[in-house]
């Protein structure tokens, strides 16, 4: 279908476009007209991938100068795979349609651990093995010492890359990771890195969130990407999580253990360096002295997207003359190193800011700050000129001298909390020195600052406004669609009464309520005696499923639930979970449907969908509150409040409330697809907590459905799955939430059209 | 830390918890009760590398690494002596050099290389610098000032914020009380139906809440529109001197190896001007003159193409 988005003529590669899915074309046409930042919700199963892909190539397409590429950041391999999928199609309607050869590359980029075809390499299981056998093979200094000695061990698509892979670039087209594989197997050539150097002139990339917002890992692959592009965040919905992830720093007794061997390897290295080669040493000397005038050129120029862990007036300035030579730098890291371990050395807990702790550290072992702001820096030159060939060995010290970059540059957004113990095991002494971030919009905003347009998206986004507060940035369009419906295919219950009246609520006071567990108990058992096929229901916490559990047990309402379907249980464990997840599915298969009991915030509640019969009731047994007790977050939360004017309560809601909706939408992944989705607390039906959940859903939150006993539940649910159960063909939908070229130019629909999109 | 033991009496912290580990000023460890048994007359030998130690200097061990304790002793010793700051010298690069010298004595102290030289070394220092070491002595560096600044705002905010969710509290309780008088009194007078009453009274509290949520938002200001802080001693820093030699013109040389070239001005009347095109009137609005272009030509035609050799 070719259509005409104000004046844009879009290639959509189905004969049928939703009305949301015009609307949001439209909305992100705006957005990138105005070159700004936009925050889009639509709901999930509604097209959103494609909608974004045929609108921003188009628009590559139509102004090749003003937007040069397409960023597309997901979360797992299966979703960047997908992506993938969705654009391949796109391509090949477009030659179809224009008999033209497609001349866009479009790639995606994963870790080495996916692309690598080494034979011994890639044998290996884990990520950071494959990562450190790669750089002992690869490494600059390395290949340079094959010169003299050719009997070292080398890997030959890396060398052949090298040799050929530059002067030519890929071919046009659309490449998945098994595609790069094959044509690095082809050519001879190491996919990753071929991968890695082709985004530099790629139109599209597809890859995960880390590369863009780690600031580890963005420095290395994504910070020589153009300025003229465009930015798409998908499933942003925890984007905030993952920022203030990337940028926190967790120190334990065994992190320095580790790191005071590296620190002895270091002085030992240096020391033989020093008797045979100490040219080398002094040649860093004189650099250092110089300073680091070659990254301030390339900041200064514009070439670089800039890194929050290392700040400007590092490269404004030479390296500190007491950490200079190399002797000296080992002596200051060995004197922060037993600093923090005797930091570590507490009884009790201690939260300070990073002035307290500068303050401290000053007094006790005479660091002063800016050389601790040169560590991270002065560290990797170190590792560089000692030519050290086992980086992952050094992670630890890596890490330690990125905490003293970071708690010396920002004297805000941060805490340090030292804790001696866990919670969970308060007689265990296990110190941990959390050094954690509280403010997103730290690493997030080189992204903003640099790419033109950032677009954040996602089937939860509500409420459309706490985002662009917590990620501190001026959004110029934010809009939230709703799903057009030829029949009302979702209905979501809330669930606040037993039939013994008594309220159901997972609050903390009536947690361990024995008619609560009865009333939840009874109101699954009678769920599995009505819902055909899967059931999906979500706890709080694991904890909380395993005192449930345990009492259904003794109170024989799990026997009672078994004659009507089988029982799966989400763990901790990720094998277990994928075992139960693949039996589940295979039961559901067999006709009498199952019942997988899971957490939210888990596995499940994130990345796994339940299409059709897979999942046709969700039920959220409380409502999912992060353990409030955690001082990481609370300290999180007085930030929010002092800086950002959030209030605790409304963040907590807005938290719980994201996560419980990603739940429930779990079930309804399209619009031939029909789910209950039952909300199984009272305070649910609370103004507050309700406006929370995305608009889709309120939409269809009547009265009428709000605070019911089981029984009336049981009776509105019989009613929606008789009515569902009836046969849907696609004409049923025609004219009203699917359109066809013609339908979607007529007026009427036009003007129906310019009402979806519900501005905040 | 558990395997930590004195290296006299063999004791470790794994059987002995509140052993106390001390360290002196060679940097080497032994417990308390080996101190207590050993400089019983207040002076005495090291066990392991015979420096004549006082039991006074004896302190209780902070870290693992003995030879840390030694060194951060040394160092605190060392920046007493060596305290300029960084505005006592004219650039950047003279303060690093100075900051490495300093760690070069520290090591050397710390690692007993060359310790007698250094001493004198220190001791020349001191003799020469003891106005700026005086004067030093009280003053911070600006980084340490800094970081004082930072922490009393710290301070403050935490003081401030305390008191104000107190007042919030306090005012959001007594209105919550007013109100509930008020209604109870409506209830008690009033001929309106009670639902009438309850509803008004519902309006209210809405009401009421949304102006606290109101207030709540407005931030208070705490620094002057100079963007100097409220209540903040301003730190006096001189201001960088900068040396450096002006900038004095000098009029290039030129020789061209040629015949004279003729001034702008002759060419008109020396005929050259005949043969270039007039100016247009546009090319004269930027500054143009044929006579630019004509004196250009002419210093190429009459340059020499080869060096004079000797």
């Amino acid at each position: 279908m070719k259509l005409n988005i104000e004046g844009l003529l879009v290639y959509f590669p189905y004969d049928y476009i939703y009305p949301e899915q015009y609307s949001y074309m439209l909305e992100l046409k705006r957005t990138l007209d105005a070159k700004g930042h936009g925050v889009l919700e639509m709901p999930s199963g509604t097209g959103k991938t494609i909608s974004l892909l045929s609108l921003i190539v188009a628009y590559q397409r139509a102004y090749p100068l003003e937007v040069t590429k397409l960023i597309y950041c997901s979360r797992t391999v299966p979703e960047i795979e997908k992506v993938v999928e969705e654009l391949r199609k796109l391509m090949e309607f477009f030659s179809k349609e224009t008999g033209e050869k497609n001349n866009f590359l479009a790639l995606a980029l994963s870790s080495r651990k996916n692309l690598c075809v080494h034979p011994e390499v890639s044998s290996l299981r884990f990520g950071k093995e494959v990562d450190g056998k790669c750089h002992s093979l690869t490494a600059s200094y390395i290949r340079a010492q094959r010169h003299s000695n050719p009997s070292l061990p080398s890997c030959r698509f890396y060398e052949e890359f090298d040799a050929l892979g530059r002067q030519v670039p890929l071919p046009a087209g659309v490449y998945n990771l098994d595609d790069l594989k094959d044509y690095g197997r082809r050519k001879g050539w190491c996919p990753y890195y071929l991968a890695r150097y082709s985004i530099l002139h790629a139109n599209i990339i597809v890859y995960s969130y880390h590369y863009l917002l780690d600031p580890k890992i963005a420095d290395l692959v994504s910070k020589e990407l153009a300025k003229k592009s465009v930015v798409v965040f998908d499933e942003a919905h925890n984007i905030d999580n993952v920022c203030i992830d990337s940028m926190s720093v967790n120190i334990t007794r065994r992190t320095l253990d580790r790191s005071q061997a590296n620190v002895d390897t270091l002085q030992n290295t240096i020391l033989k360096i020093k008797e045979t080669d100490a040219a080398k040493l002094k040649e860093e000397y004189r650099r250092l002295v110089e300073g680091l005038k070659e990254a301030t050129v390339a900041r200064e120029t514009d070439i670089y997207m800039s890194n929050p862990v290392l700040p400007d007036e590092i490269l404004q300035e030479a390296v500190p003359g007491s950490i200079r030579t190399a002797e000296h730098f080992v002596g200051f890291m060995k004197r922060f190193l037993e600093y923090l371990k005797a930091r570590l050395r507490i009884h009790h807990v201690v939260q300070e800011s990073a002035p307290q702790f500068l303050k401290d550290i000053f007094e006790k072992v005479c660091i002063d700050r800016k050389p601790l702001r040169f560590c991270a820096e002065r560290l990797r030159s170190l590792l560089r000129t000692l030519e050290i060939t086992d980086i992952a060995d050094f992670s630890a010290i890596t890490l330690i001298s990125n905490f003293a970059t970071l708690v010396s540059t920002y004297s805000k957004g941060f805490t340090i909390i030292i804790e001696p113990f866990e919670d969970r095991t308060p007689t265990i002494a296990n110190p941990v020195l959390h050094f954690s971030c509280m403010d997103p919009s730290i690493a997030i905003k080189p992204v903003f600052e640099r790419f033109q347009s950032v677009i954040i998206t996602s089937g939860t986004l509500s409420p459309l406004d706490i985002y662009p507060r917590i990620l501190d940035f001026r959004p110029v369009t934010t809009a939230s669609f709703t799903m057009t419906l030829a029949r009302t295919c979702l209905c979501p219950l809330v669930v606040g009464r037993g039939n013994d009246q008594v309220a159901m609520t997972s609050k903390f006071e009536t947690r361990e309520d024995f008619a609560v567990i009865r009333n939840y108990g009874n109101l699954l058992l009678e769920m599995s005696a009505i819902v055909p096929d899967g059931i999906v229901a979500f706890f709080t916490s694991y904890i909380y499923m395993e005192n449930i559990v345990a009492s259904w047990y003794e109170q024989g309402i799990l026997e009672n639930v078994q004659r009507n379907k089988l029982i799966f249980i989400e763990t901790p464990d990720a094998a277990e979970t994928s075992m139960a997840l693949e039996k589940y599915q295979e039961a559901c298969e067999n006709g009498r449907g199952a019942i997988l009991l899971s957490v939210a915030r888990g596995k499940v509640s994130e990345g796994i969908d339940f299409v059709h019969h897979f999942g046709r009731a969700v039920i959220m047994f409380g409502v999912p509150y992060v353990y409030t007790q955690s001082r990481i977050l609370k300290a999180r939360l007085e930030y929010l409040r002092d800086q950002f004017q959030i209030r605790e309560n409304d963040f907590l809601t807005f938290d719980a409330m994201r996560h419980a909706a990603q739940c429930v939408g779990r079930a309804i992944r399209g619009k031939t697809d029909y789910g209950l989705m039952i909300f199984a607390d009272k305070r649910y039906a609370r103004a507050d907590k309700r406006g929370k959940l995305p608009r889709w859903i309120q939409e269809h939150l009547t009265d009428g459905s709000l605070n019911l006993t089981i029984d009336e539940t049981v009776q509105l649910s019989k009613h929606f799955l008789r009515q569902m159960a009836q046969p849907f063909r696609q004409e049923d939908q025609l004219g009203l939430s699917l359109l066809t070229l013609e339908q979607l130019e007529s007026e009427e629909m036009l003007q129906r059209i310019a009402q979806i999109a519900h501005q905040a | 830390m558990d395997d930590q033991g004195c290296p006299r009496c063999k004791t470790t912290k794994y059987r002995n918890p509140s052993l106390k580990l001390m360290v002196n000023v060679c940097g080497h460890t032994l417990c308390e009760s080996c101190v207590d048994m050993l400089f019983v007359r207040g002076s005495g030998n090291c066990v392991q590398c015979d420096t004549p130690l006082r039991k006074s200097n004896f302190r209780v061990q902070l870290f693992e690494d003995p030879t840390v304790d030694k060194e951060v002793e040394i160092r605190k010793k060392v920046l007493k002596i060596y305290n300029k700051r960084e505005f006592d010298f004219s650039s950047l690069r003279e303060y690093n050099d100075y900051l490495e010298e300093l760690e070069e004595i520290v090591y050397k102290l710390t690692n007993n290389i060359e310790v007698e030289r250094t001493k004198r070394i220190m001791e020349v220092y001191q003799r020469e610098n003891r106005d700026v070491i005086q004067k030093n002595k009280a003053k911070l560096t600006h980084e340490q000032e800094e970081l004082e600044e930072l922490l009393l705002l710290e301070q403050q905010e935490n003081e401030q914020r305390r008191l104000e969710t107190l007042q919030e509290e306090q005012r959001q309780l007594q209105a919550k009380r007013k109100s509930k008088q008020a209604l109870l009194d409506e209830l008690e007078r009033s001929h309106v139906p009670a639902t009438i009453l309850l509803a008004q009274h519902k309006d209210r509290a809405t009401q009421l809440e949304t102006q606290i949520e109101k207030q709540k938002q407005v931030v208070k200001t705490t620094i002057f529109s100079t963007g100097i802080p409220m209540g903040q001693t301003v730190s006096l820093q001189p201001v960088v001197r900068i040396m450096e030699a002006l900038y004095s013109y000098q009029p290039i040389d030129i020789h061209t190896y040629g015949p004279q070239v003729p001034d702008l001005d002759q060419l008109g009347r020396l005929g050259y001007l005949n043969h270039v095109r007039a100016a247009q009137p546009q090319d004269m609005a930027g500054g143009y003159s044929s006579g630019l272009a004509c004196h250009r030509a002419i210093q190429d035609a009459f340059s020499g193409l080869f060096l004079p050799l000797g």
